[in-house]
């Protein structure tokens, strides 16, 4: 069990100072989010089976359901930012702020 | 199967560095991929399949549809892999930083001991729990699965607002 934290937590980690750091492409960003997400989703599994508890993988497809629609607001976001913009460069939406 | 899974473990920490180290948006949906599915194998050493058969099924379908817009949309003359210079910087940067962080976590640990057990649901049986609490979903969760409904529903209009385009939505004419 402290082996999966190890390396659950790292994974959480590496995803938010990449989502944090540096990012060019919104969807870079959006990538990342989606890797918290997965991150997110394998800790509650794997808390789950440790409690063997049926109850709580209900839990995880209601995990499911909100990242796919954190995912499509995101892809939507994204398709905005690419009409308005021309493109989806983060630079952009500082440059031409009002 | 306590080492495979420590072995998944750190493969799936690396996807997600290659997705981390900011390469252009093609090479990090390969890395997210890449990061789906070695978590697929760790849900199935921890015990716990049917988990997995969902998300390298529903997941990497999901996956399918940003790695599509990806491509159309972030579309760069010279696309950075991870043998570029800056994309390199921060993959070592990013190295580094969780091998200093790791270290302490480890550190940590020893106090403890590691030792490890999976979990399978133990034993014969004939339903299986990750199963079971799938199917609980629908008959004690049948309020949860419809307010899942009603949210996918609300995020379907949300999209709509956002990328209609009209007088009236997120985007206007100024």
């Amino acid at each position: 069990m402290p082996t999966i934290l190890f390396n659950l937590g790292l994974a959480f980690m590496t995803s938010m100072m990449g989502l944090s750091l540096q990012r060019s492409h919104l969807i870079s960003a959006l990538l990342c989010l989606e890797g918290m997400m997965l991150t997110l989703f394998l800790m509650l599994t794997t808390w789950a089976t440790e409690q063997q508890s049926s109850l709580l993988f209900s839990a995880l497809m209601m995990l499911l359901t909100l990242s796919a629609c954190g995912a499509g607001t995101g892809l939507s976001l994204l398709v905005t930012t690419t009409r308005t913009h021309g493109s989806s460069n983060m630079n952009n939406l500082n440059l031409l702020q009002c | 199967m306590t080492y495979a899974i420590f072995l998944f473990g750190l493969c799936f920490v690396f996807g997600l560095l290659l997705v981390a180290s900011n390469p252009s948006p093609y090479y990090g949906v390969l890395g997210l991929l890449m990061a789906s599915a070695v978590g697929g194998g760790f849900l199935v050493g921890v015990g716990s399949s049917f988990l997995s058969v969902i998300l390298f099924l529903i997941y990497s379908g999901g996956m399918l549809v940003v790695f599509a817009y990806s491509v159309a949309l972030a579309a760069d003359f010279y696309p950075e892999a991870w043998g570029s210079r800056s994309v390199a910087v921060n993959l070592v940067v990013f190295l580094s930083l969780l091998v200093f962080v790791g270290s302490g976590f480890s550190w940590g640990l020893s106090k403890k001991g590691v030792g490890e057990e999976t979990v399978d649901f133990g034993g014969i049986s004939l339903i299986r729990g990750d199963f079971g609490g799938v199917a609980i979903l629908y008959d004690f969760g049948c309020s949860v699965l419809v307010v899942s409904g009603w949210v996918l529903l609300v995020a379907l209009f949300v999209v709509l607002e956002l990328t209609r385009g009209q007088s009236r939505g997120s985007l206007r004419a100024v």
